[in-house]
């Protein structure tokens, strides 16, 4: 038979979320130098429509305080952390299935990380997007629950911190075409927990010790969450991360996989299989999440920096409404 | 099978013409009917009986162009045109050593390229332009591919005997199928005519009331078209179990040609190889172990294969590299 194509090789994943570090870094640092110039410029507007002499503080303030796309990530990697949060918080109140528990989260973070490749935190700060890209993810991985229930429990939340500004339904869906648009319409995401049940059920054909076999399975769920935070995602695929989580357990564990890798496959692919896992164990051990003072000092930070044009809190947004007549949803996270 | 090798199965009739006119004797077929114009190789005609004459003894020069020729080479002609019936033959004989069919080659390209070049070697027989070195490629490919030539003239012959095997079986089950319809009809017909018969003898013998008599006489002729009705119908099932028998009989030929056609629920692409265990332990399937409710037509085989191949997709790609990334960003 003619050579047919792979399946996998046909998935959005594959064919458009893949990157070398060197163009993900790129990217990222062209990302923010734009993102930069629209802040500067969307303050200069805004000195046109308000008082001359606070602007020029703002702006001096702003210059002090633009991020780099370093803390760029680590703000975004805080927000990836509370999405984990948020997942036990609907779990509790049984607004998801305990078994669509683990693809809402990976997808959600997985959106939010795509997310930010295209767009930068002063056009959009992180906190509303995630939830967004959330309840987007609940959608797209069939456990959808209704946007009153998945406001609810924030609005409890924030109640009891007795906090001023409260999550509004419009908070939520007013990005989400915003989001989906940056996500490019391609919203399937393939994630390591098939795969590794996969290895799982595959492993049993070659590995005898089948308590230790069962114990390293639950295990990998602990790296496969890790390894969600990280880069990973963007230049190695479901299955090969799913094989690096499952190493990284059964080592300790203390069960030899190899005994099943150097049975089922043969050496010659092996040598680059193994490259590829040592590269993915490293990526998964070696993450750290951002400390929540690191991140209050960003948000901090990123209240002066924020792009008036994006801001509904800025003279210049209020001013280009009352001209325009429409109000262009913006993101409103400023007052938190 | 080719439309040639096919066409000479079926005995087309040899052209024969009202006008024709053997060169050599002069005899003609409006004196002499069952006179044979035989062609030779170098396609000038003669009778049959000039042809005897002169090649009995052996081989001799063709008395228009002075080549020489056998007994042997002499043969009906098919086609009116000559030209025609030159390429039929050249086509043949090429065809007898170039029978190398697409699945002996890895790529189409190969294959293509394959043909190519044996319509090169037609056309330089055809146009007698360097026939000599035409020979010598014929007879080399021959010596060079002997086995993979005799492997793919047994597989025509099998071909061939499986496709009369197929068309024999369907005739017979028609037969057989137009002998039971018409087995059913008399057996109606007779049916009818004896409750008729004995409706007659009814009326005139018993003592009941007439009325009585025919209504169940009419209930009864209603039950008997209405059960040969029944049996009618499971022959129409039968005829459509013919058809689709029919339709598997076809896919087995063109698969037996490596031909198969588009079928839309093949998939396409690649398959994975994968040998399921017969039990596995598999804790998150409850669906599966309890018997429960799972989405139509899929077992647990199916689950478990479809995760195996989620574990084994793009194992072995290896990550992007940076001369590849330039492309991506784009």
């Amino acid at each position: 038979m003619a050579d047919r194509p792979q399946l996998f090789e046909q998935t959005s994943q594959y064919q458009h979320w893949r990157f070398t570090r060197e163009s993900l870094s790129k990217l990222r640092t062209e990302n923010n130098r734009l993102g930069v110039d629209r802040v500067l410029h969307g303050l200069r507007q805004e000195a046109k429509v308000d008082d001359q002499e606070t602007s020029d503080t703002r702006i001096a303030e702003a210059t002090k305080n633009l991020l780099t796309p370093e803390e760029e990530l680590k703000l975004i990697d805080f927000y990836l952390q509370r999405i984990k949060i948020y997942v036990t918080i609907y779990r509790a109140s049984k607004l998801l299935k305990p078994d669509a528990l683990d693809n809402v989260k990976a997808t959600a973070i997985n959106f939010m990380k795509r997310f930010y490749l295209h767009n930068v935190v002063f056009d959009y700060p992180p906190k509303n997007i995630m939830l967004t890209c959330f309840y987007l993810a609940t959608k797209v991985e069939n456990a959808f629950m209704k946007i009153e229930d998945f406001i609810r429990p924030l609005a409890d939340a924030e109640a009891k911190r007795g906090s001023k500004t409260q999550t509004k339904s419009d908070d939520v869906l007013g990005l989400e075409f915003i989001v989906i648009q940056s996500l490019q319409f391609e919203l399937a995401v393939h994630h390591p927990y098939r795969a590794v049940y996969g290895f799982y059920l595959d492993m049993q054909t070659f590995i005898d010790e089948k308590d230790a076999l069962r114990e390293t399975y639950d295990r990998t769920a602990h790296y496969i969450d890790k390894s969600l935070y990280t880069d990973l995602v963007f230049h190695y695929q479901p299955s090969q991360i799913a094989l690096g989580a499952f190493k990284l357990a059964a080592k300790e564990k203390d069960l030899d996989i190899d005994l099943y890798l150097t049975q089922r496959f043969d050496a010659r692919s092996l040598e680059l299989l193994y490259r590829v896992l040592d590269e993915i164990q490293d990526g998964i051990t070696t993450f750290a999440a951002t400390s929540n003072d690191e991140a209050k000092e960003i948000d901090r930070k990123l209240i002066l920096c924020r792009n008036p044009e994006k801001n509904p809190n800025s003279t210049l947004y209020k001013k280009t409404v009352a001209v325009q007549g429409d109000v262009p949803y913006v993101s409103d996270s400023d007052s938190d | 099978m080719s439309v040639l090798a096919s066409a000479l199965k079926q005995e087309i009739p040899a052209f024969q013409a009202d006008d024709d006119t053997c060169p050599q004797c002069k005899s003609e077929r409006y004196l002499n009917r069952p006179m044979k114009l035989l062609v030779g190789p170098c396609y000038h005609k003669m009778c049959e009986q000039c042809v005897s004459q002169r090649f009995d003894a052996g081989p001799a020069p063709c008395p228009v162009c002075e080549r020489i020729l056998r007994k042997a080479e002499f043969y009906q002609q098919i086609f009116e045109d000559l030209t025609v019936e030159n390429e039929v033959r050249i086509r043949k004989r090429m065809a007898m050593t170039f029978n190398k069919r697409q699945e002996d080659f890895k790529q189409l390209k190969d294959y293509n390229d394959y043909l190519e070049m044996v319509e090169d070697i037609t056309l330089k027989l055809l146009y007698d332009d360097d026939t000599d070195e035409a020979e010598y490629m014929i007879e080399r490919y021959r010596r060079e591919n002997t086995s993979i030539i005799e492997r793919n003239q047994s597989k025509l012959l099998r071909d061939e005997t499986i496709q009369r095997l197929a068309f024999d079986q369907e005739q017979q089950r028609k037969l057989q199928q137009r002998e039971e319809h018409l087995r059913l009809l008399a057996e109606e017909q007779r049916e009818k005519t004896d409750i008729k018969n004995s409706l007659i003898t009814a009326l005139a013998t018993s003592n009941m009331d007439a009325k009585d008599i025919v209504k169940a006489k009419m209930v009864q002729l209603k039950k008997s078209s209405l059960s040969a009705r029944n049996s009618l119908r499971s022959a129409r099932f039968n005829i459509d179990d013919m058809l689709a028998d029919m339709d598997d009989d076809d896919e087995l030929d063109e698969d037996e040609a490596n031909n198969a056609p588009f079928d839309p629920a093949e998939s396409p692409y690649e398959p994975v190889n994968i040998k399921l265990l017969d039990r596995y332990d598999d804790p998150k399937n409850t669906a599966f172990r309890q018997g429960g409710l799972t989405a139509a037509g899929v077992t647990r085989e199916m689950h478990q294969r479809y995760l195996i191949e989620g574990a084994l997709a793009g194992l072995f790609v290896s990550p992007l590299e940076e001369d590849a990334a330039s492309s991506e960003e784009q």
